[in-house]
């Protein structure tokens, strides 16, 4: 713990006053912690779970792996773009909109991330009768993704 | 001609006759009322179920930061004795850092996960290592969540059904050996047994002169009363028992049913709560020794209590022992091995319905929602919530001994400083830990819930986060005036708000002023906005209680329970996306069978750069402002985000704020609404701080919207600087809203010093781009 409190205020000084601070998901546990490989077996595991469950067509199975692993990762856009894949096939397509908007908030510069992110968006705005919405949602996907 | 005494005769065999039959009609009533009873209930009857509450399983993978010591804890509140138990699932053993763990099977909400055993490798507070039996490495396992509580039938009686194949021959063996000799062949009641009951009434021989049978009446059809009439009742309803069903069906009830005893103010009923109550296993891993403790308390549960009385407990399994082994078919070398057995009851303390009970009243009302109150108390859910023991533990011990400090220092007299705590996961909106008063087990008045306080400035957020919602209005640094400001509006009497400390600051900028908590200078920012602005933003944010419409409510003339301050920071703490608190993550039938689940929902119900001003705001409070005595909790590192709230006279003490993964809100104050003459900073942020010490929080580490920039300013002039400036500040601003004109201090020099900057940000991002991030 206080190893990662350590590295992030030193990161955190380079860059900027400490507090506030920078700019994407933040606080990476430091390379060399032997952490970080096997942190992300955890959510490979229930990424794989939820894609199986999701497949299947057990769909509440899917999103409670998913949200297992974002209790574990709570800022890994990865996550919540899953989410919003498995959101927008239970029909739940305001909630699918929010997460898929809540993935592009971590998103950062990750613009491939982030135009998938608007594609969902633009079905979900499809699947509620909102056709002009969805236009916006691609032609953002569109710009971001070129 | 007939005598007169052939008359009589004659009478008096016609009225004996007619006496005889109706008395023969009234038995045959009787016996079909008791025969249609017996019936009905042992055939409709199911044992009411209690709803069964679990915390949130604990799930270990490589790389999560939790001290061992923790996760012992957490093992040994599941009743898993730190002993290797070989064969048997449900205990622990430490190595130095490292800890095998025999874990037992479990039905969670998406499935059955087999018992198994790992290996848990710790070192600088966090898990390194996570392997199977066999060395292969595992990526995430879950421990069995912590049963917290029930939601029980009227009189509270709790028990885990079980089948009588699961019960072990020995235990059968030392019950019939001790209670009914005669089970397999009597007919429903044992003519000798109860000749020698009559005969040795005083004696203190084993056997009582009921069988199982009539027990099982007595315990499931009639009041304890002891008539002749009752016994009578009883003997004749456990022939008809007999009757209409078999041994086996008969004994697998009454083993559900009998009384183990009580824990606090839970009944524990039938063996198979019993085994785990008193051994913390399984029923069908009882041994022989635990069966016979268990079969000798069936005689007079609190008499033999092994907690209380174990020397009693122990010679009465030892008796039980000497007549299994008389009547029943164990080996010599059994019994003397058990005879030899301590009593090897856990050391597990008492829990009672609940040992959270405050955390309970919250799920009970979330279940109440979408469940019938019956069925709740009877059907068996189980429901799997969002709590965390360790976070509720840290919760609990920072309230208690804070508040004992205070009583202490203060002597204010009895009854003494209340207090109440929430703690929630920010993303998610999952509520960890809730604690409703200082006497954490007592299942009354529910502060954290039910207790509507004033805020204070606790509602000051949503002023400023209305204020820098316009940033060609406001910045961080736009001056407010903290002069002496009188609010007048009709039908209102004229409003005059003063500061903490009484005195005017002039023209503060606005971080400043939230820092600092002036109420003069935000009285007036709030009024200038628009008191129908400010409160539509605290709606906003999740407050869903109507508010008073008066500018007195921005300084916090508005009550809120805790729960509801924690849904307002909320949506702060996760930068505008709100998400309702819960406390139920999954609801499954007894066998398992998913019923329900409350998922994870989110809505942005904020852009994000007003939302990073504010919290970089709150961040000033807890770094040179109001909060600033939380550094003798938490490293500044941490950039801890939060705001104070102290009321009139002082009466409510609060702290609510946030770190990287963790959302905590105190409040201190007295029941009767005394002048507790303590502020927020001095009562409230000492638990808050002492309580997220105790768990290691996580950094607050914002992700900066693209619309937002870092710019540095000179505090003497508040125009644009740089480094070099005394005590230069970076500050966040949206877009195009930072100061233009540049400080005198920032010269040539910091112009070159720019351009470094600016290369090593575009190396940067060129960086970021070229690894993905």
């Amino acid at each position: 713990m206080k190893y990662v409190i350590i590295v992030s205020s030193v990161l955190a000084g380079c860059a900027t006053v400490p507090g506030l601070e920078p700019d994407l998901p933040p606080v990476q546990p430091p390379e060399t912690a032997p952490a970080s490989r096997s942190e992300n077996i955890a959510i490979a595991g229930l990424m794989e779970n939820a894609r199986a469950d999701a497949a299947a067509g057990r769909l509440a199975n899917a999103a409670a792996a998913l949200e297992r692993a974002l209790r574990i990762e709570p800022r890994n856009p990865r996550l919540w773009q899953e989410l919003a894949r498995v959101r927008l096939k239970q029909g739940q397509y305001a909630q699918a909109e929010s997460v898929a908007a809540r993935s592009n908030s971590w998103a950062g510069s990750d613009n491939a991330l982030r135009a998938e992110n608007w594609r969902l968006i633009a079905e979900a705005r499809t699947a509620r009768g909102d056709a002009e919405g969805a236009r916006a949602a691609l032609d953002t996907a569109e710009r971001i993704g070129r | 001609m007939l005598s007169r005494t052939q008359i009589l005769r004659y009478l008096r065999l016609r009225y004996l006759g007619w006496a005889a039959l109706g008395l023969a009609f009234a038995a045959s009533v009787l016996t079909l009322y008791l025969d249609s009873r017996v019936r009905s209930e042992f055939e409709g009857r199911r044992f009411a179920l209690p709803a069964r509450i679990y915390a949130r399983p604990l799930e270990l993978h490589v790389g999560l930061r939790i001290p061992q010591p923790d996760v012992e804890q957490e093992l040994r509140d599941l009743g898993y004795p730190d002993v290797a138990r070989e064969g048997e699932a449900g205990w622990f053993a430490r190595s130095g850092n490292e800890l095998e763990i025999a874990l037992r099977a479990f039905v969670f909400w998406d499935g059955p996960q087999p018992a198994k055993r790992l290996r848990v490798a710790f070192e600088g507070g966090a898990v390194t290592a996570l392997r199977d039996a066999g060395g292969a490495e595992l990526p995430l396992v879950r421990l069995e969540p912590l049963p917290i509580g029930g939601i029980y039938p009227a009189n509270n009686e709790d028990r885990v059904l079980v089948r009588l194949a699961e019960v072990p021959q020995q235990f059968v063996q030392a019950l019939i050996a001790t209670e009914d000799r005669q089970f397999y062949s009597h007919k429903g009641f044992d003519p000798r047994a109860l000749a020698r009951a009559a005969l040795s009434l005083a004696s203190d021989k084993v056997q009582g002169g009921s069988t199982i049978t009539q027990q099982l009446v007595k315990n499931f059809f009639l009041t304890p009363e002891r008539t002749l009439q009752r016994k009578l009742t009883e003997l004749m309803m456990a022939v008809l028992l007999e009757l209409h069903y078999d041994k086996s069906e008969i004994l697998e009830t009454y083993l559900n049913e009998i009384y183990f005893g009580q824990d606090r103010d839970r009944a524990i009923h039938g063996v198979g709560l019993a085994a785990q109550f008193y051994f913390g296993k399984e029923v069908q891993h009882l041994t022989l020794a635990e069966a016979a403790l268990l079969v000798g308390m069936v005689k007079g549960p609190a008499y033999y209590d092994p907690y209380r009385h174990p020397q009693r407990a122990l010679e009465r399994r030892n008796l039980v022992l000497r007549e299994t082994r008389e009547h029943g078919s164990i080996t010599l070398e059994q019994y003397a091995a058990a005879r030899a057995a301590e009593l090897g009851v856990t050391r597990k303390p008492a829990m009672g319905t609940s040992p959270y009970p405050a955390f309970l009243r919250l799920v009970h009302r979330q279940m109440r929602r979408d469940y019938d109150e019956a069925d709740l108390r009877s059907e068996g859910l189980r429901i799997f919530t969002t709590l965390d023991p360790r976070v509720q533990r840290a919760a609990e011990s920072a309230l208690i001994r804070r508040l004992a400090q205070f009583d202490k220092e203060r002597r204010f007299g009895e009854p003494g400083l209340e207090g109440a705590v929430v703690v929630t996961d920010p993303q998610s909106g999952e509520v960890q830990a809730l604690v409703g008063g200082r006497d954490v087990r007592y299942r009354g008045y529910n502060r954290a819930i039910d207790a509507a306080r004033p805020v204070g400035s606790l509602l000051k957020p949503a002023i400023y986060l209305t204020a820098l919602s316009e940033p060609s209005r406001y910045t961080l640094l736009t001056p407010i005036d903290d002069g002496p400001f009188v609010w007048k509006s009709r039908g209102a009497p004229d409003w005059e708000p003063s500061n903490y400390d009484k005195k005017f600051h002039g023209a503060v900028p606005l971080r400043v002023a939230l820092a600092q908590s002036y109420n003069v200078a935000t009285a007036r920012l709030g009024t200038e906005l628009g008191v129908e602005r400010v409160l539509a933003n605290v709606r906003r944010l999740g407050v869903e209680r109507e508010l008073q419409p008066f500018a007195s409510a921005l300084l916090g003339a508005t009550d809120l329970s805790p729960l509801e301050v924690a849904q307002m920071y909320q949506t702060i703490a996760s930068g505008g996306w709100r998400a309702p608190l819960r406390s139920i993550r999954e609801v499954t039938t007894q066998e398992g069978r998913p019923l329900q689940r409350y998922p994870l929902a989110v809505e942005q119900a904020f852009a994000p750069e007003p939302m990073y001003l504010l919290t970089a705001a709150m961040q000033d409070v807890v770094r040179e402002g109001t909060a600033q005595g939380l550094k003798n909790f938490l490293p500044p590192e941490l950039a801890v985000a939060g705001k104070t709230g102290t009321t009139d006279e002082q009466r409510d003490a609060w702290f609510a704020g946030f770190t990287g993964d963790r959302l905590g809100v105190v409040w201190i104050g007295y029941d009767d609404n005394r002048a507790a003459r303590l502020s927020g900073a001095a009562a409230a942020l000492p638990v808050w701080g002492e309580m997220m010490a105790a768990l290691a929080p996580e950094p607050l580490a914002l992700a900066k919207p693209d619309r937002i920039e870092l710019v540095w300013i000179d505090p003497q002039t508040g125009l644009r600087g740089s480094m070099s400036c005394a005590g230069a500040l970076e500050l966040p601003f949206v877009q195009g809203s930072a100061p233009e004109e540049r400080a005198t201090c920032s010269g040539a020099l910091d112009a070159a010093v720019e351009a470094v900057d600016a290369t090593v940000e575009r190396a940067k991002s060129w960086l970021e781009r070229l690894f993905g991030k």
